[in-house]
């Protein structure tokens, strides 16, 4: 092809990949990373960004906590308190939830996965990095520059009338930053639907890339509404033009329907491509193909497509009709039935599998059981009695924060950890990552199990004190120990990964002996990701049990750590092919 | 999984229009198209909740909202709506003539319905300065010259003006930024770009982009402008 | 490179169907014909405005058709594209569902909640649907925070 010379430097010999010329050491100037259309370096621009934000969202988590540790609360002001958690709120949805799996592993591996040279459009996908940062940038501005205090969802009238916070710069950001979500979306479907390597056909696609694609059909057509809707409260706080306003015969509750109906279709943003990770990581390391693969692609679809039918469940109790939220109750309870499929099809795919121990495997069968708790207390609050009693109380935090935290984070972390090694060629170190993994469960459950007693309770969510209930305080002290052993284990990653860039270990192409195109190419991969597109012959997690099990009783016996005998495994097979 | 030297060379003879990361024309403009479909749905996402918003509020405020609606003026609404279902034509004929390479027919093509765009924003201007005029505008001094309300519920009538405002103001926008597309077309097409002189699909992109434009002022059109007697 | 096994919708979109100049004229003067029809629509009475709208909203939709059709050459595009043409006003559609809600309050069976009273259950519309009367004028007519 001549749009792209081959690098003369990159040899085709892949058992060499440590001298090759890859796309991080290619060029270090910083113009070469800020103007990069690479699809890889902004992946990494956006892990960069994504990270920042996530500590910012965390310290205003661990002032939330602390604050609850007394009934009345001691370290910050009522006021103090709305804005601490609006912006973590806002920064942990639209500038790490919403980003995190999709624009950092779904920029980076996407096109590794379906044999592409790049995304299907390298400026847009710039662009959508560069919007992002000035949606941050504003949301940040507006933070600093007084703060916002409405929470992040919102809700007209206050934000539109009476909030007196920075709500019209912090919106103008998330509107921005919607932007970017919606050029990435277009992207990853463009790129799945007309990038894939010949022969990779729809169901030999991994269900990362299923989870993906349907990630970008609920982004492409949720956040326009969502942007729409927002752009209303800013119309009416600067232009005075009256939308929602109820003093002038409008309706707020149409503000929260136009709301949800983009963000519950968000949380399947935030948790799909968890379930691409997950369904990657379980294959891999059961060394087995998932069990009902087909079932998994479409329920993905059919979670797609069900969440944008069930907006109306967060508004049981915001005078919706009656018969509406029925329906909604209906096709919320509907909804899990994709999700059991999934986590059922996990489970069953580890029946008899060849199971290895290793991090991103300790974090995925942690998301199993976090996420099936998540998912089953949503029934609870997608019931019409019982979510009258359980809404706006810690029940509900509790409940999301297991599916968000729980579920997204967790994969975000088992993800991270497993193509670590794709991403930056090194290899962290496994045996603190191990014991890391363990200590996020436990904080986490730690944290958020008591909100679930607490909020049954009674406790209101977004109270900064409850001298009320003083019974309440055991289980938010217990919750804010929780936090503690919990930012504890998110640093402890930040710090070894960190290292790991230069003193740890360098990686093969295939370090784990996983399955997949973007193990193929060398670790790091060269800039145009493959040396010749790869044609693809054999189906997806085509594992052999037999031989697997075999080579793991080998490395037993060898006492070797597992992935090095598959990385031995793998250059002898690279050398019997040729 | 095997890796196995694929076809790498094309031999359609677009190199230049071409991106690296495509392996041929077909693949880009298929690429491309669908690209611009997808954007255009949310285009049509973002319009279709204001338009919802207009369903609900003129249903239940239905006399207000006519009565309100009586301080347009269908002439100019009309002439606008002629004004961009011409530039439509116009932009479609440009397509056209990218497709059949000729640069001085999509120059002139492009040209005009610059010159449509123009005259839309002007007489959305002349519009727009009206309303303000007879202090239509919502905020603290609407309504102050109740003759212009015809009749209307000030505070309902708010609300129609509110989203009159709204929507059009959008549309309005997406037109400024058609302009610019097209001027930025335009020059590309001036300087002979092998971008555009050899591939006709960025003019197509730029005309489905107007052509969307098009079709929400002709929903816009008739649920602000005319408005039958409740 | 060989095209994907199963992407069968890249079979049209490469090759650019140029479309004539009476086609494109044509369709300009039917829109124009059609908008005019819009007008003389909008001055007469067919008995009833639920009738009146669908007609508006019917010639629109008509208007609709032929631009995406022609104009923006659907007719000739990929099936992908087709298929996201119809997926994007499909989703719109399930949108106005929003709708559903306000149709639906009236019916409510919780004694009290029938009464035509503006403002009730926390909701700044009445429950019930079509409002047989105005609500109350509501608030003072300009907005508090100008």
């Amino acid at each position: 092809m001549s749009a792209i010379p081959a690098d003369p430097n990159v040899t085709a010999d892949s058992a060499t990949p440590r001298t090759e010329t890859n796309y991080l050491n290619a060029d270090w100037s910083i113009k070469s990373w800020l103007l990069t259309g690479d699809h890889k370096r902004i992946g990494i621009l956006y892990l960069v960004t994504v990270s920042f934000f996530f500590f910012l969202g965390s310290i205003a988590a661990g002032l939330i906590r602390y604050e609850l540790t007394a009934p009345a609360g001691f370290i910050l002001e009522s006021e103090t308190y709305n804005k601490v958690f609006s912006a973590h709120g806002i920064i942990m949805v639209f500038l790490f939830l919403i980003v995190a799996i999709p624009a950092i592993l779904g920029n980076f591996l996407l096109p590794l996965m379906i044999g592409a040279r790049d995304m299907a459009f390298p400026r847009l996908n710039l662009l959508s990095w560069y919007l992002f940062m000035i949606g941050g940038a504003c949301i940040m501005g507006g933070m600093i520059n007084g703060g916002v205090d409405s929470g992040w969802t919102f809700y007209v009238p206050y934000s539109s009338m009476y909030a007196n916070s920075n709500v019209t710069m912090v919106l103008t950001g998330i509107f921005i930053a919607g932007f970017s979500s919606i050029t990435t979306g277009i992207n990853f479907i463009v790129t799945t639907h007309k990038m894939r390597a010949p022969g990779m056909t729809w169901f030999r696609l991994p269900l990362m890339v299923w989870a993906l694609y349907a990630t970008g059909v609920v982004i492409i057509l949720g956040t326009p509404v969502v942007a729409v809707t927002l752009l209303c409260i800013i119309f009416e706080r600067v232009f005075h033009l009256p939308i929602f306003s109820a003093e002038l015969g409008g309706d707020p509750v149409l503000f929260q329907h136009l709301f949800w109906f983009y963000s519950h279709p968000a949380v399947y943003i935030m948790i799909l491509p968890a379930f691409g990770v997950q369904s990657e990581l379980i294959a891999n390391f059961a060394r087995k193909r998932v069990f009902g693969y087909h079932l998994i692609a479409f329920s993905t679809l059919a979670i797609a497509g069900l969440g944008f039918l069930v907006w109306g469940h967060h508004m049981f109790i915001s005078s919706e009709s009656m018969y509406q939220g029925v329906v909604f109750s209906l096709i919320s309870f509907l909804v899990a039935i994709p999700s059991a499929i999934k986590v059922f099809n996990w489970t069953a795919t580890l029946y008899k599998g060849n199971i290895r121990l290793q991090t991103p495997m300790i974090y995925a069968l942690g998301f199993i059981g976090l996420f099936t708790i998540g998912g089953l207390t949503g029934l609870f609050l997608g019931c019409l009695g019982t979510d009258v009693h359980l809404t706006n109380t810690y029940f509900i935090v509790a409940h999301f924060h297991y599916v968000m935290v729980g579920g997204a984070v967790t994969a975000f972390l088992g993800g991270l950890h497993y193509w670590w090694p794709k991403m930056t060629g090194r290899l962290y170190p496994e045996s603190i990552a191990k014991w890391n993994a363990v200590l996020v469960f436990i904080g986490f459950n730690l944290t958020f199990f008591p909100q679930f007693i607490v909020g049954f309770m009674g406790m209101p969510r977004r109270y900064h004190y409850y001298y009320f209930a003083p019974e309440f305080q055991p289980y938010h002290i217990m919750s804010t120990l929780g936090s503690t052993v919990l930012a504890l284990s998110f640093i402890i990653p930040g710090l070894y990964l960190t290292r790991s860039l230069t003193k740890g270990a360098k990686a093969s192409a295939n370090p784990w002996g996983a399955h997949g195109l973007e193990w193929e190419t060398s670790s790091p991969p060269p800039t145009s990701n493959f040396l010749q597109i790869p044609v693809v012959l054999d189906e997806v997690y085509d594992f052999d049990p037999v031989t697997e099990h075999e080579q793991d009783k080998a490395a037993q016996a060898l006492e070797v750590p597992s992935y090095l005998s598959n990385e031995a495994k793998s250059i002898e097979s690279e050398k019997e092919k040729r | 999984m095997a890796a196995i030297a694929s076809d790498h060379g094309h031999g359609h003879g677009h190199d230049e229009a071409l991106h690296h990361q495509f392996e041929d024309m077909e693949q880009q403009n298929d690429s491309y198209i669908v690209g611009m479909w997808t954007f255009l749905v949310t285009e049509v996402m973002f319009f279709g909740a204001l338009f919802l918003i207009y369903t609900l509020y003129r249903s239940m405020y239905q006399m207000d909202f006519f009565l309100a609606h009586e301080a347009l003026n269908v002439q100019m609404g009309m002439i606008n709506t002629f004004v961009l279902l011409f530039s439509s034509f116009t932009v479609a004929m440009s397509v056209r003539y990218a497709q059949l390479q000729k640069k001085w027919g999509v120059l002139s093509m492009l040209a005009i319905t610059q010159v449509c765009a123009g005259a839309f924003m002007v007489v959305k201007y002349f519009e727009y300065q009206e309303k303000f005029g007879h202090h239509l505008y919502p905020g603290p001094g609407f309504g102050s010259h109740p003759e212009y309300l015809h009749g209307a519920t000030p505070n309902f009538a708010q609300l129609y003006f509110g989203l009159y405002f709204g929507m059009t103001g959008l549309h309005g926008l997406h037109v400024l930024i058609g302009m610019i597309v097209i001027g930025y077309l335009m020059a590309k097409w001036w300087r002979n770009s092998p971008m555009v002189t050899k591939d006709y699909i960025p003019t197509e992109l730029v005309g489905l982009y107007w052509h969307f434009v098009d079709l929400v002022w002709i929903f816009l059109f008739p649920l602000m402008y005319l408005m039958p007697k409740p | 490179m060989a095209s994907t096994p199963l992407s069968s919708d890249s079979k049209h979109g490469g090759h650019s169907h140029v479309l004539s100049v009476p086609l494109l004229l044509g369709n300009m003067l039917w829109l124009m014909f059609l908008l005019i029809v819009t007008w003389w629509a909008s001055t007469q009475n067919f008995g009833n405005v639920i009738i009146n709208n669908v007609v508006a909203m019917l010639i629109a939709t008509v208007k609709a058709v032929f631009v995406i059709w022609i104009f923006m050459g659907v007719m000739h595009a990929s099936k992908l594209a087709k298929i996201w043409v119809v997926t994007g006003f499909g989703v719109l559609f399930l949108m106005f569902g929003i709708l559903g809600d306000y149709a639906t309050r009236q019916y409510e069976p919780v004694s009290g909640w029938e009464t035509n009273v503006p403002n009730n259950g926390g909701s700044a519309f009445p429950r019930e649907w079509p409002p047989q009367k105005k609500p109350e004028q509501v608030g003072e007519n300009f907005r508090p925070r100008g």
